[in-house]
């Protein structure tokens, strides 16, 4: 039991991660990137182009999510801002589509050039025990820099400046304005981490298992379901979120099988909006 | 009755269609394909155009009209049309659930859309896990139908174009009636609307039953023309993003949106079957370059333009009138 709620764990944090840069880039400009999943592919494509130009893992991961960073930057300042000229439900619908279209674009691009491509790092050294449980190294690994992520995250949002004025950009977009600071410059920023955080879940998780090239819309299914449950716009959420559902899936999955795990994983990410509608840690707007 | 001429007029057209079709099945295969999202697009657009619920389990819901009708006709040995009123009541009430659900909980857009997204994935795995009834990933042979028109292309068509027609009239009469009426005032503003005396949930109910009901008929009357239905017939990605993409470009809450948006990216599958692989990169250059350029979708900007040329025309008539 204690080894299959370990699992879980594992698998939670990379859920998290996964939902946290969805969950920022909705707080900040009421857009659900609908292509976080398949940035998220990308990366993990660049990070195994770079391997197979003879880099060490390293240094081909860091060129690899400078490239998604680049690239979410870019889509920022490029593609989203007619729909940021929007207001309301105009806005959110507006997002949705554009970013439907940009997943289309990078689904069909990756099943053109590189349809069997898939990304596999292999982490070496013998099992850990921990609480008498033999982990493998991977998860372990994958585990920290989740973690690390995690606490970054919530380090910088809380402890620095440039965090704080994030917040408030999510709590009051002209409130921000007002005191100077600019929100279109801070979304840019905003969306580029979130692209680096989805080729950062898509490099953990291919320390445990492959990352192929067209899983991108099981992860912005997964991002989207993990976003929501722990309250759109909130960090931590997304991380116990993440961790919940992680458990309930390896739970489930010992115990009763995969089919029914997964309808058993929706059915309790139902429950919690319905129970909780602004998510587990959300505010009540 | 001149509210009914946009759809004879539709009707007329697409009845054309076998004309230059009929020596190819594998074109009119395609040609009912593109009814059958039509339809899809007509009770979506009934669903969230006029009532703003975002329902993204078009497919789940039609698919609990393709396996009960074919369930229930082959394994239990209704009669056809039973089996299609009770599928057609089955994703009726399953999606009239999700708008109670929606309505008691008041639930926005998002979230309406995630509650549904998470029905259509678990009935995904169920199709896949319960494997004795519904041939899991390999699918589901339906014998019903088999040997009758039902089965050839161009009558198959017809009886689609006959589906089509009568969701554009039951839209069209709900629109004309006290119901579009009331639809009408909760898209624009709910909190006037309900202040004005309208039951707003209780028109939401109604748009989710009625619409859902024909997403479940729709799935059932494919079941049995196709004489095969599988979890990707009616997957997630294979059904709601697409219907999605149709309605909002052909115009959300329109009459004729849904149809002309199903039409239109019809044709764009069929020309992009050249282009093999690349279909998806084109697809998505297409979306992203009309929602850049066209608000509303096709229908409104149509309408628009149509004003502004009999406006400019009736200006020159007026002064030479002079």
């Amino acid at each position: 039991m204690t080894a299959v709620v370990l699992d879980g764990i594992v698998l939670g944090l990379q859920f998290g991660l996964l939902g946290v840069g969805l969950t920022l880039v909705y707080g900040l400009g009421g857009v659900l990137n609908l292509a976080h999943g398949q940035l998220a592919v990308l990366g993990a494509i660049a990070v195994w182009l770079a391997i197979g130009t003879g880099l060490p893992v390293l240094p081909a991961v860091v060129v690899g999510l400078a490239a998604i960073g680049l690239l979410g930057f870019l889509l920022d300042t490029t593609l989203m801002r007619p729909v940021y000229a929007r207001r309301g439900d105009e806005r959110v619908l507006l997002g949705l589509l554009l970013t439907l279209g940009v997943a289309f674009i990078i689904d069909g691009l990756l099943n053109w050039r590189y349809p069997i491509a898939s990304l596999n790092i292999s982490i070496g050294g013998d099992p850990i025990s921990i609480l008498g449980v033999r982990m493998r190294t991977g998860s372990l690994l994958a585990s920290t820099i989740a973690i690390a992520a995690a606490g970054l995250l919530l380090l910088f949002f809380r402890g620095t400046t440039l965090g704080r004025g994030v917040r408030s950009v999510i709590q009051d977009e002209e409130g921000a304005r007002l005191v100077g600071i600019n929100p279109a410059s801070v979304r840019n920023l905003i969306f580029a981490l979130s692209a680096v955080l989805a080729g950062l879940v898509a490099v953990t998780r291919s320390m445990t298992s492959p990352v192929s090239a067209s899983a991108g819309i099981d992860f912005t299914i997964l991002a989207l379901i993990v976003a929501v449950v722990g309250g759109l716009g909130s960090i931590l959420g997304a991380f116990v979120a993440g961790i919940l559902l992680g458990i309930v899936n390896t739970v489930s999955s010992f115990y009763i099988g995969q089919y029914i795990t997964t309808i058993v994983l929706l059915a309790a990410a139902a429950l919690t909006i319905l129970l909780r509608p602004s998510g587990l840690l959300g505010r009540r707007k | 009755m001149r509210s009914l001429v946009p759809i004879a007029l539709t009707a007329a057209a697409l009845a054309l269609v076998p004309l230059w079709l009929s020596d190819s099945d594998f074109r009119m295969g395609l040609a009912l394909e593109g009814l059958l999202f039509t339809a899809y697009a007509i009770a979506f657009n009934l669903i969230f155009g006029s009532t703003k619920q975002l329902f993204l389990c078009v497919g789940a819901l039609a698919g609990v009209g393709g396996y009960t009708a074919a369930i229930l006709a082959d394994r239990v040995g209704l009669p056809m049309l039973l089996a299609l009123v009770l599928a057609a009541g089955a994703a009726a009430v399953t999606g009239g659930l999700f708008s109670w659900v929606a309505v008691r909980r008041s639930l926005d857009v998002i979230f309406t859309g995630i509650i549904t997204l998470t029905f259509s994935l678990a009935f995904q795995n169920l199709i896949l896990g319960q494997r004795n009834l519904t041939g899991g990933e390999t699918g589901l042979l339906v014998d019903t139908g088999a040997g009758t028109i039902l089965r050839e292309p161009v009558p198959a068509y017809y009886v689609f174009l006959g589906i089509v027609v009568t969701y554009l009239v039951v839209f069209r009469l709900l629109q004309r009636s006290h119901v579009g009426w009331a639809f009408r005032a909760l898209r624009d503003d709910e909190v006037a609307a309900e202040l004005a005396g309208v039951n707003v949930p209780r028109y939401r109910i109604y748009a989710g039953l009625v619409g859902s009901g024909m997403l479940g008929l729709a799935g059932a009357f494919f079941a049995f023309t196709e004489g095969f239905i599988s979890a990707s017939t009616f997957s997630f990605g294979h059904v709601d993003i697409r219907v999605l993409v149709m309605v909002v470009f052909g115009g959300l809450g329109t009459l004729l949106g849904p149809v002309l948006g199903a039409t239109v990216f019809s044709v764009i599958d069929e020309v992009l079957i050249g282009v093999g692989q690349l279909r998806q990169v084109v697809y998505g250059l297409v979306v992203i370059a009309f929602f850049v350029g066209f608000k509303h979708g096709l229908v409104p900007a149509i309408e628009t333009l149509v004003r502004t040329i009999a406006g400019r025309m009736g200006a020159r008539i007026g002064t030479k009138g002079d």
